[in-house]
């Protein structure tokens, strides 16, 4: 019963290589009519964070910090990890719809393709993480043991959009409708994360505070950003680490079903 | 045969004919809709032949008749629907849509493809001014591949593909766009994969091309094989039978078609797709449903605050 899973698995490790040389390709040919080429992967993010800081952190509070963290720099913390979470989301969905005509002419592993996707966003990631790193350091936030979490938080990121794009590319192609239901939902999550208000401060009833929390996004978003301000360790809220990783897994399991159940005729589809 | 290097047996390919995208859906997680059921379109059927190591086989037939199905088929792009297909050896597909990226240069996309086929980046460096001279781009291979022409496409597109080192290459139509002098070059590089040992398939239209190159020959109407044997014979009785078609009356050709076509919807037999699509057990049904019980009851935990 596991072994749509391991074959999937297995796949992303056989094909790593060809994982990452396809990334490369994926990045130099999404800006190609750009003038200003890659460097759209930091204006348009750096634009949106101008927007909301403006909306949320001046027009809607005032300029109030959160708690002590200037709210710039509270807001950018769960800012840059949603700007890696949700174009791999919605692109890692549609990818096999987008090439399936192109690889089907060949032995291809479709498996792959999301994964594709993940990896060639992450490039952007990890610049603008670094710069994040940097904003915090002259900001004064102080580097602290705890920051060695934002390795674990970033498995749990790249777990949880591997397996989410598993599952929804599949469905995504089987199903067009479904593709244009995401990109709305994910505009929709955004609001419903802690990203641009904190679902913890104290105007906020508890119960809507926690029933967020069924959001797996608000595990990693809230992970980040504990581990920045040296809150606590993961293993401190063991239920809520044990519900991430299970539905990871449920989601993955059945992603992987699906993908392995249909990708023989998914050219079919089309 | 112990050199046979393609085995088809009984292969057929059957497509549902949907009138609406939700059946589509429906058919696929095998729910049917009650009342008739509705006909499939049986695009080859019963085929099953041979193919040995550097032999050239030449798929015949008329247009819609299940040349390209059987081509795909044969490169493992589509699964057959019932019978098997055994291949020793990597297939490569050429085909006029030959799958290029139309934003990044040409040789970007040798790059691309050859990475895609499973090259290593040595072995791509090593073959791509090979690539570039057989497709004869010159100075456009920096070029966008949408500037290019239909014909300097369907040049790149083959020149890459043959570079692949494919073992079995199958041909479809491909070589219809480029002008004789490329057509020469490509037969000239297809007598190579020959004397290699390779298996090659070549669809066409063109009985000239075919009486060149290929030893045997698949004649394919309507979804059937009509006649397979010594490419001679086949080409003569295919060029009297279109012969023969084309002296019709373009009512009786339009006639004929739909007779021949009408043939070809057949009653749905059970199972479109493999049975392993449909292959959950109850256990794997209630493992699958258990699953989901740990999760809800953390969601109530969190959610209420525990």
């Amino acid at each position: 019963m596991f072994n749509p899973l391991s074959k999937v698995i297995s796949e992303q490790i056989k094909y790593w290589n060809l994982i990452i040389r396809m990334s490369r390709f994926e990045v130099k040919g999404s800006y190609q009519q750009h003038y200003l080429g890659t460097l759209w992967q930091f204006i348009y993010p750096s634009i949106q964070i101008l927007i909301y800081w403006i909306v949320f952190g001046i027009g809607i509070r005032g300029g109030q910090p959160i708690g002590e963290i200037p709210y710039i720099v509270w807001l950018l913390m769960g800012l840059i990890p949603w700007f890696f979470i949700s174009p791999s989301m919605i692109q890692g969905s549609n990818s096999i719809h987008q090439k399936v005509s192109l690889v089907s002419k060949m032995n291809f592993p479709v498996s792959v393709l999301p994964t594709i996707k993940i990896v060639s966003n992450s490039i952007q990631f990890f610049v603008l993480f670094a710069i994040l790193i940097l904003l915090l350091l002259m900001n004064g936030i102080p580097v602290s043991i705890y920051w060695f979490q934002l390795i674990y938080y970033f498995i749990c990121m790249i777990a949880l959009v591997f397996a989410f794009s598993i599952f929804s590319s599949t469905i995504s192609t089987l199903v067009r409708d479904y593709q244009t239901l995401l990109s709305a939902s994910m505009r929709m999550l955004l609001y419903l994360s802690p990203i641009l208000w904190n679902p913890e401060g104290e105007m906020v009833p508890e119960i809507l505070g926690n029933l967020l929390k069924l959001n797996p996004l608000y595990y990693i978003i809230d992970g980040f950003r504990s581990s920045f301000l040296s809150v606590g360790w993961f293993y401190e809220d063991i239920t809520y680490t044990l519900y991430f990783w299970l539905f990871t897994f449920i989601l993955l399991y059945f992603g992987a079903k699906l993908h392995i159940r249909f990708r023989e005729n998914f050219v079919d589809y089309l | 045969m112990n050199n046979s290097k393609v085995l088809v047996k009984n292969v057929s390919k059957l497509f549902p004919t949907q009138s609406k995208q939700s059946d589509k859906l429906l058919e696929f997680f095998s729910i049917r809709k009650k009342g008739a059921p509705r006909k499939v379109f049986s695009a080859v059927s019963d085929v099953s032949f041979e193919a040995n190591e550097g032999e050239t086989i030449g798929i015949l037939g008329l247009n819609g008749s299940g040349k390209s199905t059987l081509s795909n088929l044969l490169a493992q792009v589509i699964q057959p629907t019932k019978g098997s297909i055994e291949v020793n050896g990597t297939p490569s597909l050429i085909a006029i849509s030959a799958g290029l990226n139309n934003n990044l240069s040409g040789m970007d996309n040798i790059k691309l493809k050859c990475m895609m086929h499973g090259l290593s980046s040595e072995k791509i460096d090593e073959v791509r001014p090979d690539i570039i001279e057989f497709a004869e781009l010159g100075d456009y291979i920096n070029q966008p591949v949408k500037n290019y022409s239909s014909g300097m496409r369907s040049r790149l597109g083959f020149a890459i593909s043959v570079h692949t080192d494919p073992d079995i290459l199958i041909i479809d139509e491909a070589l219809s766009v480029g002008d004789t002098t490329f057509a020469n070059k490509c037969l000239e590089k297809m007598q190579e994969f020959k004397e290699q040992g390779k298996t090659i398939f070549f669809v066409s239209h063109s009985a000239s091309q075919m009486k060149s190159f290929c030893d045997r020959v698949i004649w394919m109407h309507y979804g059937r094989v009509k006649e397979i044997g010594e490419t001679e014979d086949v080409i003569k009785n295919y060029t009297t039978f279109t012969k023969e078609v084309n002296k019709l009356s373009a009512e009786e050709k339009s006639q004929l078609k739909n007779t021949e076509q009408r043939n070809q919807f057949v009653e749905p037999p059970g199972e479109l797709y493999n049975e392993k699509v449909n292959g959950a057990t109850k256990t794997e049904k209630v493992i699958n449903l258990l699953l989901f019980i740990p999760l809800i009851l953390l969601g109530i935990l969190i959610g209420t605050g525990y």
